[in-house]
């Protein structure tokens, strides 16, 4: 008997569980290592790492089967999971049940913000070649602007809120934490997880507007 | 037999030990059961059981045997019980603690793994298995699971929500079938089967609101059925809890151990005194129990407690602030000791008192508990074993053919006087046995309730529909609830831990009195669906014909025996003196004397004028009657 | 919990009673209000019994009496689990005493309402025997063997499950259970909910119950199953009994993990 296998459910399920940790999670975690580079400066930032991979091979195999497919498949799976639970955060106000609804809220919310934020970037670099070739400046430029910078850290903290929180609930479920004190205790780790991300990311972020221009002198 | 199909179809009411017991041993014989329950199954009285169930292990270390274990149970109950019924269930008792084992009943456990044991009331030796302090429920979640299998297998159609309103006879007397009425559409309507069973357990609710039972346990269906035709035996005993919580809804249990730990009973020597328990000096408190037996002290037998509760409150009217409450105070032990061996008594107090023992004395008083007697059944002894013969259909048979009963609702194991956590057991077996009596009765069957004339389900369905119509259309000034309230006032005041004839006499008017009263019921509401009112004041009146066979064979017992007590024909035993000594061997002259007069079942049936009661002779094969019950 | 003289307790004399009633399964429900007079000690559903004999709203009319279950009295049997100011929970153990007034008394949610604060939970008993929450016996007969010994330990954590009375507040509570979630695909597809997940542990775990794990655990990886719980945890903050219920879902998640490497790798 294999009816786990016969009935897709439990599979699409683990996936979708297993997808946000990786490859998204840690995508995640590479992306905010990756831009917290842009306090270093444009020239570092642009050549030693944006460009460093955009040489590399088959850069789009990567982007299209480690990012974008998982991606909408979590992103589009997690929305048939959300039609499926109503939350109730005001009537049971615990803590756990808050952070089931946060989880639904931010994954939504992550989903308009990767709209804009790859359209903005990844998309729009396809149209117009100097985006890609000085992502720094295109970035510094956008983030100047304070709603966009609000947008960014708002898109930012749903993310690392999401895959923190994700992380606890995914212990769970992958039976890893199975007491209350277990999950409490890995619940802190998470959450000391997201506050480091949060801050690696947030440097990310301030580095953009205080590092030094393009061919500026440091 | 009915269908068609192979096996017959058989009716089960009630959803507790004994009905689902019942079912599992019908449907294990191959017949197919339709089971009927109030709500929903698993919800029922059984599950209120917290101290065990008793079985002959010996793994203590006390060198048990199931012949102490016979004799425990037959001098517990005053020898009034039948001896053949009590030998076959302490024997088959270890054989059904194993099953319910298989089941997955989570029995509390010894360091070995094995299942461990504890003391209880009335016996010598650890013989009690328990799981925690909810035996009952997890003795009636392990069967109600095998029920549910048996239901997805199609053996086993569930009725939930269905009330028994009366058993369908034919032309030969023999019960065919059911009316019963859906508590959400008020339909009524006939079910043909082969053979009954009524596991509808206690009746304690006569007593509300100071009973420890559940408010379902109303003993409307066995009131239904006796007066139809059914024997009903020794309804007079009825026992009394002596410690349980005051409640103006329940009474809740509050265990015997907590007597056992050391916990003493006692009211302020002033009624008046309105201080708190804890602010009264020794020297005002009155510590009854101590004073009267000062031998046993606080942990004097149930019916003794319960007595001696009633005598300072309602005689000496000693109560706290002169009401029927005294004090079972715990505060002087020590704590950490009290939690941990009574941590579950402890819960419920805080929880529905909102007070915590620890820090307050309980306050207590008596309250109705279980119904040794019930519906009479049969047995068919093997007079190669002097216990019931395996499979015969006249075990659990009650008087009329093809109806059979099992679980509190008969009257077959405990006597005058229940043993604590012998009636788990007794339900539990009782079912089995009636299921396995179903079984041999419907293979000797020759036609099923199939060939039943349609006739009589119609106008008893017809019959049963008036009554309802006639009830909705009431337009009095009697409320249902209100002369449920009144019905327990009386039992309580009348028919209760102590009686005496004029009492009785006066019972047995009160309870024509209130009878005649439905005659101008308002039931309240009119609606057609999901009428409460309307399920209720059909119990209601049911349980006072019911109290009418409890008061009159109580008026019709001259004598103390068990839970049964009329001061005015105690035979006291001599206090100081001991078996050989001639004080003590005159008593027992005495005693075996008023034995030879009344040691016999009490029989009720219906008649024109009330309940015609009679006697009949009970088998003493066994043991004879000779030790009177001494727990000196 | 804090302990009480009575002749502390507070003198409060009546109460007042929100109740949402509905006459019937599919008509519109609607609030009454009743002053209720109070006992000492008294709980929801002892002012529901003393409501009864007297079924009069705030303003004096006389109306039905309100519906509803009730049996044990003293939290073991489910019966008359409720929602008691918007928390699911048994209303007998509610007392008076301890609720903050008025009182909002509605029917378990998610549950259909027969009539005013009752409900039908035939939902949950046929989850139960979704995920077959039972031992495979061979027969109720003795077959003159014990069944293998259990450790005092694994009892321990075995009876916290077994004193489940299947009240139904933990389905109410979840926001992943509901008619309205899965039951287009019938009931088969509905979130199990936890109560049953919990029995699933239980029967896992006893020594011949195991024989059926695998099944039990499939049963929980289809539709509906284990894997559509969304750790809300709402379950165990409001079970009345303090069942574990989100270890066992914990526990769960480590066997389906388990098992579906088998199945996926073997052996089957």
């Amino acid at each position: 008997m294999s009816s786990s296998i016969e009935n897709s459910h439990f599979l699409l399920r683990r996936l979708h569980s297993l997808l946000g940790l990786v490859p998204i999670g840690a995508f995640l975690v590479f992306h905010l290592w990756e831009n917290s580079q842009s306090r270093f400066g444009a020239a570092h930032y642009n050549d030693e790492v944006v460009g460093a991979l955009q040489g590399l091979n088959y850069l789009l195999l990567f982007e299209l089967f480690l990012i974008a497919l998982p991606l909408l498949f979590h992103a589009g799976y997690g929305l048939v999971i959300i039609g499926h639970g109503r939350a109730e955060p005001r009537r049971y106000g615990y803590l756990r049940n808050r952070l089931y609804w946060l989880q639904r809220l931010s994954g939504v919310g992550l989903i308009l913000f990767l709209l804009l934020h790859v359209g903005l970037t990844r998309i729009a670099g396809l149209f117009d070649p100097s985006i890609s070739a000085d992502l720094f400046t295109h970035m510094r430029q956008a983030l100047a602007q304070p709603a966009v910078f609000a947008l960014y850290l708002a898109g930012l903290l749903l993310a690392v809120f999401h895959l923190a929180n994700g992380l606890a609930t995914a212990a769970i479920v992958w039976g890893l934490t199975a007491s209350a004190e277990a999950q409490r205790r890995f619940g802190w780790v998470c959450a000391g997880l997201g506050l480091l991300l949060a801050a690696l990311g947030v440097h990310g972020l301030l580095g953009f507007l205080i590092a030094p221009a393009a061919g500026g002198g440091a | 037999m009915s269908g068609g199909q192979k096996g017959g179809q058989v009716i089960v009411i009630g959803g507790g030990l004994g009905g689902l017991w019942a079912t599992l041993a019908i449907a294990a014989a191959g017949h197919r059961v339709t089971l009927f329950s109030l709500f929903e199954v698993m919800r029922s009285h059984s599950a209120c059981a917290q101290g065990g169930i008793n079985a002959v292990l010996d793994g203590k270390g006390q060198h048990d045997s199931v012949q102490q274990h016979i004799v425990d149970t037959i001098k517990g109950g005053s020898y009034l019980a039948n001896q053949p019924p009590i030998q076959s269930m302490c024997e088959d008792a270890p054989g059904l603690i194993r099953t319910f084992e298989r089941m997955g009943v989570t029995f509390s456990r010894t360091p070995e793994g094995l299942l461990d044991q504890r003391l209880f009331g009335g016996v010598k030796n650890k013989r009690t298995c328990f799981a925690g302090a909810s035996t009952g429920q997890q003795l009636l979640y392990g069967v109600d699971q095998q029920v549910r299998r048996l239901e997805t297998e199609g053996q086993v159609a569930k009725q939930e929500w269905w009330e028994f309103l009366s058993i369908v006879r034919d032309d030969d007397g023999v019960c065919r079938g059911i009316v019963a009425m859906d508590l959400r559409s008020l339909e009524v309507r006939a079910f043909r089967a082969d053979a009954v069973v009524l596991a509808t357990g206690g009746l304690g609710q006569i007593y509300a609101p100071k009973t420890t039972c559940s408010t379902n346990s109303t003993g409307a269906a066995a009131s239904r059925v006796y007066q139809q035709g059914a024997r009903f035996a020794n309804a007079e005993f009825f026992q009394f809890h002596p410690t349980a919580m005051l409640g103006a809804d329940k009474t809740r249990l509050m265990t015997e151990a907590a007597r056992g730990e050391g916990g003493r009973v006692w009211v302020p020597k002033d009624p008046a005194d309105r201080r708190a328990p804890l602010r009264i000096p020794e020297a005002e408190r009155f510590y009854f129990l101590e004073d009267w037996y000062p031998s046993y002290g606080n942990t004097v037998p149930r019916d003794i407690a319960s007595r001696a509760i009633w005598k300072v409150t309602r005689e000496l009217g000693l109560g706290i602030g002169g009401g029927d409450r005294v004090y079972l105070d715990l505060t002087h032990l020590e704590r950490g000791f009290v939690s941990t061996r009574l941590g579950a008594i402890l819960s419920i107090y805080r929880k529905f008192a909102g007070q915590d023992p620890l820090t307050t004395p309980m306050e207590i008083f008596p309250a109705a508990h279980y119904a040794m007697g019930g519906l009479w059944v049969d047995y068919e002894k093997d007079p190669a074993t002097g216990g019931m013969r395996r499979g015969s259909p006249r075990n659990h048979a009650t008087s009329i053919a093809g109806l059979y009963a099992c679980g509190e609702c008969d009257y077959a194991y405990h006597g005058a006087n229940r043993l604590g956590a012998n009636s788990l057991l007794s339900a539990s077996y009782s079912g089995r046995v009636a299921g396995e009596a179903v079984a041999s009765y419907l293979s000797g069957l020759e036609r099923g309730a199939d060939a039943a004339p349609a006739a009589s389900f119609d106008a008893e369905t017809a019959r049963q529909a008036e009554i309802n119509q006639r009830l909705m259309r009431s337009s009095g000034d009697q409320n249902p609830f209100r002369l449920h309230r009144e019905l327990g006032e009386l039992m309580t005041t009348k028919v209760g831990v102590i009686r005496d004839n004029a009492g009785l006499d006066g019972a047995i008017a009160d309870l024509s009195a209130l009878e005649q009263r439905f005659e101008r019921l308002d039931l309240g509401e009119s609606s057609t669906w999901a009428n409460q009112s309307l399920a209720h004041a059909r119990q209601v009146l049911d349980m006072v014909r019911l109290a009418q066979v409890m008061a009159a064979s109580a008026r019709a017992r001259d004598e103390c025996r068990g839970a049964h007590f009329k001061p005015a024909f105690d035979i006291a035993m001599p206090a100081d003196s001991f078996p050989g000594e001639p004080a003590f061997e005159a008593y027992r002259e005495r005693w075996k004397a008023n034995n030879a007069e009344w040691l016999k079942t009490t029989l009720a049936e219906p008649g024109p004028d009330g309940p015609q009661i009679h006697f009949e002779p009970v088998d003493l094969g066994l043991l004879a009657p000779e030790q009177p019950r001494d727990y000196r | 919990m804090q302990a009480r003289m009575p002749s502390e307790s507070p003198a409060c004399e009546t109460v007042e009673l929100q109740i949402r009633r509905q006459d019937g399964p599919t008509t519109k429900p609607y609030w009454q209000t009743f002053v209720c007079p109070v006992r000492p000690g008294a709980n929801v559903v002892s002012l529901l019994m003393d409501l009864r004999e007297h079924c009069v709203t705030q303003d004096g009319t006389r109306v039905d009496p309100v519906a509803f279950e009730h049996n044990c009295m003293e939290e073991v049997c489910g019966a008359c689990a409720m929602l008691i100011n918007g928390s699911p929970r048994p209303a007998c153990s509610a007392l008076i005493a301890e609720l903050e007034a008025p009182i909002r008394l509605e029917p378990l949610p998610k549950f259909p309402v027969v009539r005013d604060l009752m409900v039908d939970r035939a939902a949950l008993f046929a989850h139960l025997k979704r995920v077959k929450a039972w031992i495979k016996l061979d027969g109720p007969w003795d077959v003159h063997e014990r069944a293998p010994r259990v450790s005092p330990k694994e009892w321990q954590a075995n009876y916290l499950y077994s004193r489940c009375m299947s009240c139904g507040c933990c389905m109410a509570a979840c926001p992943q259970f509901g008619p309205q979630f899965g039951s287009q695909f019938g009931p088969e597809a509905s979130f199990v909910g936890p109560a049953p997940l919990a029995q699933v542990r239980l029967m896992n775990a006893h020594p011949t119950g195991r024989y059926d794990k695998a099944e039990r655990l499939h049963a929980i990886m289809a539709d509906g199953g284990l894997s559509d719980c969304g750790n809300a945890q709402n379950c165990v903050r409001v079970c009345p009994k303090a069942i574990p219920l989100t270890t066992a879902i914990g526990e769960l998640g480590r066997e389906t993990t388990l098992q579906a490497f088998k199945d996926l790798f073997g052996p089957h």
